[in-house]
């Protein structure tokens, strides 16, 4: 399976679950910005949820299918249309070589998976395939996609993959009527974010606190893969110690020296010496991912063990949905 | 083509349920460190609030033993001036054996029990590391700089800069970045005030009482005073980053044809 790029869009980028393992040397994590909608895409096609996808931002972006490809794509900033025709998410696709494939806007969102059988080929850097922008290394090339590349599929399809292949391939775009429900595992309200006290939460005066826990935040311009800046009250501190560069990693809230606030996500520095009010629960990431500039958000607080609750419930959830796709072969 | 997408939802079966809700939590505090929760998946142990190069070597004494006897799910530490923090894969730890009623629980009572059984049972050959630097020159345009703000001759200079013996107390920023401790403080020059929009891989520099080597060519705002030949960061290497948390380094002065010799240039 083969797909070419034949527009890029703003910014598209090989992901997987990204490098964990040299933190210490200050190699950032990367990875999809959600990870729930891209393992939803994985999912759906059979593949382990870490395969390397596309990661689109917005719309703009186009591709077109070099060789009979099992696609599927999940997220809010694109709908898939071929020939006129959308795409339905969150399914497997059978795309017969030739098909020509558009990303048109999703007024939803920001960022969206596409997930190819086999996952994308590319090698394997420092332990993932993620693109890190700012070192050249990963993903394709180091870099984003640009008209021309070519991307294939690893060959090794799993057994799931193959039964799926065989379900839908013929001389037409084809998919099945059944798909894997994302939004069942999402919040209904997708702008509250739940987030827990950071170490230094103490730090901050009670009325910024309140103010950090009860009013909105609307996301800066100046957003990306390293973070967000997020504009609202300003937080201000009751205590002014300098903190000592420590650990931080993707959904750690930080407050800057003149109050203003910053969310870190997935190209994060390792390290980072401003003080930490919150930190977002990591089932609520893929709600921050699809943030954009100019939304209005909300922060509200649950405890550290809360949120490892539902971090299992997701994980649950997750398992349940590949057994459900598995079952249906 | 058959275009019949039902809405059918995909069957499952949600089972609320943490095994180990039950169990009793038994953390010993520890005198040495405060542990608290990063996220869900890491915890930070802070071993005081000050750089120093005591508490520099419990942490890396603490790492080495850590890394020697991990725990279940242990993925990797961060060092950093007074903590370190752990990374762990939540359920693995939590479907471990580990006492504890959450993965913050378990963590920390074997954290805080290895510590308590490990006192003053490590000690560690510490890693010196030489980098070659041309200073001044095309590749250090800051040297003079930081000559007028110092009141120091250029030689002076670099015989303070490659004098000195430097800490390496954590790698963070950018890939392969060293915060090093005890450059001579009559070095000290401020930042430049406008940042360069390209500093190239190598770059020595001084910001403050800090000195540096960038790794990546970035932008930067630091006092360039000479370049180093030697790769800070590689990702093809088995050790990315050249340098890691607790060694020592020392800059050594060399001429133009050795840093091109060493850099394998013409």
């Amino acid at each position: 399976m083969k797909i070419s790029i034949t527009k890029p869009g703003i910014l598209t980028t090989i992901q997987d679950n990204g490098r964990k393992n040299y933190q210490a040397q200050a190699v950032p994590r990367s990875g999809v910005l959600d990870d729930l909608s891209a393992r939803i895409a994985n999912i759906a096609i059979g593949n382990d949820d870490n395969s390397a996808t596309l990661e689109f931002t917005y719309a703009a972006a186009e591709f077109k299918a070099e060789a009979d490809s099992l696609i599927a794509y999940a997220g809010d900033g694109a709908f898939l249309i071929s020939e006129g025709k959308k795409l339905p998410p969150e399914r497997p696709i059978f795309v017969p070589s030739g098909s020509t494939i558009k990303l048109t806007n999703n007024p939803e969102g920001a960022i969206t998976y596409l997930a190819i059988a086999g996952g994308f080929d590319v090698p394997e850097i420092l332990g993932s395939k993620s693109t890190y922008l700012t070192g050249h290394f990963g993903g394709y090339k180091g870099r984003n996609l640009q008209s021309g590349d070519f991307l294939s599929s690893r060959k090794d399809l799993t057994m799931r993959s193959q039964h799926i292949l065989h379900s839908l391939k013929g001389n037409q775009i084809s998919w099945p009527s059944w798909y894997v429900n994302r939004s069942r595992l999402l919040p209904a309200d997708r702008k509250t974010i739940r987030i827990f006290p950071a170490g230094e939460f103490n730090w901050f005066d009670s009325e910024s606190i309140i103010n950090f826990l009860s009013k909105e935040f609307s996301v800066g311009l100046n957003s990306n893969r390293m973070g967000y800046q997020l504009y609202g009250n300003k937080i201000s501190r009751r205590k002014n110690e300098e903190l000592l560069s420590t650990a931080v990693c993707p959904g750690t809230i930080q407050v800057t020296g003149n109050g203003d606030v910053i969310l870190l996500m997935a190209d994060c520095q390792t390290t980072g010496g401003y003080p930490r009010i919150g930190q977002v629960a990591a089932v609520d990431l893929p709600l921050c991912a699809q943030l954009k500039p100019n939304d209005s958000i909300r922060f509200t607080e649950i405890s550290r063990d809360t949120a490892e609750i539902l971090y299992i419930e997701r994980e649950k959830q997750l398992s349940d949905l590949k057994l459900a796709v598995a079952s249906r072969f | 083509m058959i275009i019949n997408p039902s809405k059918r939802i995909l069957f499952y079966i949600f089972k609320p349920g943490n095994p180990n809700l039950t169990a009793l939590s038994n953390s010993i505090p520890n005198p040495e460190f405060k542990i608290h929760a990063l996220s869900e998946q890491a915890v930070t142990l802070s071993f005081g609030n000050e750089i120093s190069e005591s508490i520099a070597t419990k942490i890396s004494n603490f790492n080495k033993l850590l890394n020697n006897q991990p725990f279940q799910g242990f993925i990797t530490t961060v060092p950093a001036y007074s903590t370190l923090t752990v990374y762990y894969d939540l359920l693995t730890v939590l479907y471990s054996e580990l006492r504890g009623a959450s993965s913050f629980e378990k963590v920390s009572n074997y954290l805080n029990n290895l510590k308590n059984a490990a006192e003053n049972a490590f000690s560690s050959a510490i890693n010196r590391i030489i980098l070659p630097v041309y200073y001044g020159g095309d590749f250090g345009p800051d040297i003079d700089n930081v000559s007028n703000f110092t009141k120091l001759g250029v030689q002076e200079i670099i015989a303070l800069h490659s004098t000195a013996v430097y800490k390496v107390y954590m790698i963070g920023f950018v890939p392969g970045f060293a915060y090093l401790g005890g450059m001579d403080e009559q070095l000290a020059t401020p930042r430049k005030s406008t940042p360069r929009l390209v500093v190239p891989a190598g770059a020595v520099g001084i910001a403050g009482k800090q000195t540096g080597i960038y790794p990546l060519e970035t932008p930067g705002g630091w006092q360039i005073i000479g370049q180093t030949p030697s790769k800070l960061f590689d990702a093809g290497r088995l050790q990315p980053s050249l340098l890691k948390a607790g060694d020592e380094v020392k800059f050594e002065s060399i001429s133009l044809d050795e840093f091109y010799k060493l850099a394998g240039k013409p």
